[in-house]
């Protein structure tokens, strides 16, 4: 069967049950968080104006915390819950490409996180809105690059732990340990160490493309951003190697199953 | 005669743990099954067989091919797994129908072939229900009908008879029979040695690994020739038939039954035994009831086979 027919089958397939599934449940929850704080803080104080609440809790919590765990829970399940659930051979004993399991469920998988995370970021500028404090409000250069660093950070984040499903038993575990031991750290870390983060690139767009209210996030000025074109081709490279290596993984590895 | 399955010093191991070691064995046309306790290597043979794993050592080929993930060896497979696993929230139908898509069916033919499938395991009624509410035999027939709805060349069904009740286990062992006389090569596991006994006569034995012995059942009794037979005798009389039974050439011993009705003979010459036994029934008036043999089946040619 053609790869890209076996893909769209599997991709069809696993959207329309992962839509149902408790996963996505769990990632309805977690994208409820960031609106539900902005809401929180903007009936809470009349001294914080919508801007600010948008772009702080946006760069610390949405884009650090919530993203890579979305991603995390719904991505961590591409492979593994096919393993975990031992129905894995019934696609390896069909005469398809096996990247087109990785590639058909990861692109699901992808349509429910991306929309996820759409959903949160536009109900977080909503709740934050609802803040009558004078002082800017949530202009477009504040919600679009929120937005689109969200989604690239969605797509990266969900094929690495996809991936990840491919090499490791547990990849939540595994997961959990690069989102936010390595990731957390490295991304903080002063000098050209955070380069290896994903989270640079998605700030280094929104430092691109966003506008001055950004500037005021807490450690905003103590980090020497790349353009947003730079960081854009950089996340694309993560994105297409990451996969690449996933597609060269799946088509050798043994998925050794108990009965 | 084809050979679907030539194995060549075939060993598999997991980390520290054997799975099948030294395994050199060619599997002809028709039904041969695959005999063993649990951990005897069988599903580990399937596996390998079905391509989902390779080989820690030695070379197995499958209709001419190496298996592992080899489409062109999995277009012509189909596999029944042993582990009790579905898409809990598809209905068979819906299952079945998906697998034969990745197959390469059109949608219509796809739904055709599976309300076939489903019809040919018994399987119609419940066809449209999820099958999370399944029982534990009606997920048997679904993963069975998944693996002969696209009429493979070969069937590899990992104890297709567990969890069924009779009826069904009857109407699936026809069904086994049926595809094997009609030209499909099929490969079955089961550790219930009566149930593989009733599907075919060529029959693989395997223990700890390793092959004990490959053969029709005639031909695994004449390699234990050797081995010693039991047979069971009820009698009025058990103490002065056993003097008498001593005493015929090969009674290694003679055991008494609990209830004292009866006693079990081993013998290393049935034949002997057999030809004798009637005068010394006679001599002893012993007033014999019943005899029967305690190792006709092949439960007791693996117990001799791994003694």
């Amino acid at each position: 069967m053609a790869f890209l027919r076996a893909t769209a089958l599997i991709f069809s397939v696993h959207l329309r049950r992962v839509c149902w599934s408790r996963r996505v449940l769990g990632c309805l929850g977690l994208s409820a968080i960031a609106p539900l704080v902005a809401l929180l803080v903007a009936l809470a104080t009349d001294r914080v104006p919508a801007g600010p609440i948008a772009v702080h809790l946006g760069w610390l919590l949405l884009l650090q915390i919530v993203v890579p765990l979305v991603a995390l829970l719904a991505g961590s399940a591409v492979i593994a819950e096919e393993v975990e659930d031992r129905t894995i051979t019934f696609l390896f004993t069909r005469p398809i490409p096996r990247q087109a399991v990785l590639l058909g469920r990861w692109l699901a998988t992808l349509v429910v996180v991306l929309g996820l995370i759409a959903v949160s970021v536009a109900l977080l500028v909503e709740a934050a809105e609802i803040s009558e404090a004078p002082g800017p409000r949530v202009a477009r250069d504040v919600s679009r690059p929120l937005l689109q660093s969200a989604l690239l950070g969605g797509a990266v984040y969900s094929a690495l732990f996809a991936v990840a499903g491919v090499f490791f038993r547990h990849p939540m575990i595994a997961g959990i340990a690069y989102a936010f031991a390595i990731e957390g750290f490295l991304a903080n870390l002063p000098g050209g160490t955070q380069t290896l983060a994903v989270q640079y690139h998605l700030r280094c767009w929104i430092a691109d493309t966003g506008g001055p209210l950004w500037r005021a996030v807490e450690g905003f000025s103590l980090t020497r951003f790349e353009s947003g074109e730079h960081a854009l081709l950089t996340l694309g490279l993560v994105l297409a190697s990451t996969l690449a290596l996933g597609c060269w993984r799946i088509a050798r590895r043994e998925f050794v199953l108990s009965a | 005669m084809t050979s679907f399955v030539v194995a060549r010093e075939l060993s598999r191991w997991y980390g520290q743990v054997v799975g099948l070691t030294d395994l050199s064995v060619t599997l002809e046309a028709g039904m041969v099954g695959l005999l063993g306790p649990n951990g005897a290597g069988k599903s580990t043979l399937l596996r390998l067989v079905s391509g989902e794993i390779r080989p820690s050592r030695g070379r197995i080929e499958v209709l001419g091919r190496e298996p592992f993930a080899n489409r062109a060896h999995l277009q012509e497979l189909g596999f029944c797994p042993q582990q009790d696993a579905l898409y809990g929230d598809l209905s068979g139908r819906e299952f079945v129908t998906l697998l034969l898509r990745l197959h390469g069916f059109p949608r219509a033919e796809a739904r055709s072939r599976a309300g076939a499938a489903l019809e040919r395991v018994d399987l119609s009624e419940a066809a449209d229900r999820p099958t999370r509410g399944y029982s534990r035999g009606m997920r048997q027939r679904v993963r069975l009908a998944q693996a002969i709805a696209h009429s493979p060349r070969l069937l590899v069904a990992d104890e297709p008879l567990a969890g069924l009740d009779p009826l069904a286990r009857r109407r699936i062992g026809d069904l086994l029979r049926e595809l094997a006389r009609d030209g499909t090569f099929v490969l079955v596991s089961s550790h219930v040695l009566h149930e593989v006994e009733e599907l075919t006569r060529d029959v693989l034995l395997l223990h700890r690994g390793r092959l004990l012995a490959q053969g029709s059942v005639p031909e695994i009794r004449a390699l234990l020739d050797q081995h010693p037979r039991r047979i069971e005798i009820r009698a009025r009389e058990p103490r002065r038939l056993a003097r008498e039974l001593l005493d015929l050439p090969g009674t290694r011993s003679v055991q008494f039954a609990p209830d004292g009705e009866g006693l079990s003979v081993e013998t290393t010459d049935i034949e002997a035994f057999h030809s004798t036994l009637p005068a010394a029934v006679s001599s002893a008036r012993a007033g014999v009831r019943s005899l029967r043999s305690l190792d006709s089946g092949l439960d007791a040619v693996f117990d001799y086979l791994v003694k």
